[in-house]
């Protein structure tokens, strides 16, 4: 699959050709705060992603960063364990047949609103929901 | 009164006031901006309280975003109307808030979709409703 995205500036523009996994959504305390609601993220062999321009890294924890334009401020990028780069959905350019597929560390959602579809939900994380990869 | 801080804590808001409503918003601009949707409640300038430098951003000739340039977190749009319009994800702790419509729902990602009974807007409140 072709995938590219951007910032909402253009400073940072992405692309690659991969797999990409479902869209999945993190409710956790982190996620919240940078994003401002909650995060929802598919992600893509990090070899197969192509980066252009200049991302602004934050190290949020001992094992993972997060990367934003530091220009209009767009959240673009989880880093974490592993060998995949989590992508957020909201910047990827055009249809790529990607779907929510399901929700994570939902004990750490906001109060303020409701997860009301019926795809599975863990209170914590769930690898069973971050490591499916589609075709 | 409500506190709100970014990931990093480079920022502190101080807000006094109870704020209205949630509305999520599925613009380009917010989808962009959150990497998903946005939520936010609109509060007086007068009643904000910022400590800590954000970064800000003209989204358009109309309005302007603020995140910080440290750890990214977003934090306020203004649209130059006298209110700052919080995310919610920042407000810490308990918000007392909730959530009750979803604008400019015609903008919104094709990998979602809003399966909850709240009013669905195609652009603005004062426009037309379109279907969840």
């Amino acid at each position: 699959m072709n995938f590219s995205g951007a910032c909402l500036c253009g400073a940072v523009r992405y692309r690659g050709t991969a797999p990409l996994r479902p869209v999945i959504a993190c409710h956790c305390t982190q996620c919240r705060k940078t994003s401002g609601h909650h995060v929802a993220a598919t992600s893509a062999p990090r070899d197969a992603v192509d980066i252009e321009g200049d991302v602004t890294w934050y190290a949020s924890s001992a094992t993972a960063r997060r990367g934003f334009c530091g220009t209009c401020g767009s959240n673009l990028f989880w880093d974490g364990p592993g060998t995949y780069l989590s992508i957020f959905a909201g910047t990827l350019d055009g249809d790529l047949g990607v779907r929510l597929a399901g929700h994570i560390f939902c004990a750490d959602k906001g109060a303020y609103y409701g997860i009301t579809d019926e795809l599975p939900r863990a209170a914590q994380d769930n690898p069973a929901l971050t490591t499916q990869v589609m075709p | 009164m409500l506190t709100a801080s970014c990931l990093c804590g480079d920022i502190r808001l101080r807000i006094d006031a109870k704020p209205g409503p949630v509305t999520a918003c599925h613009c380009r601009q917010c989808r962009k901006i959150t990497g998903h949707h946005s939520a936010a409640v609109p509060v007086p300038w007068a009643l904000v309280e910022v400590t800590g430098q954000i970064t800000w951003f003209d989204s358009s000739p109309a309005a302007r975003r603020g995140f910080c340039g440290r750890c990214g977190s977003y934090l306020i749009r203004e649209g130059y109307d006298g209110l700052a319009y919080v995310f919610t994800g920042a407000i810490d702790g308990a918000t007392g808030l909730r959530m009750d419509g979803h604008i400019f729902y015609a903008d919104k990602g094709d990998y979602y979709r809003v399966g909850e009974v709240l009013r669905c807007y195609a652009t603005g409140r004062s426009g037309p409703e379109i279907a969840p």
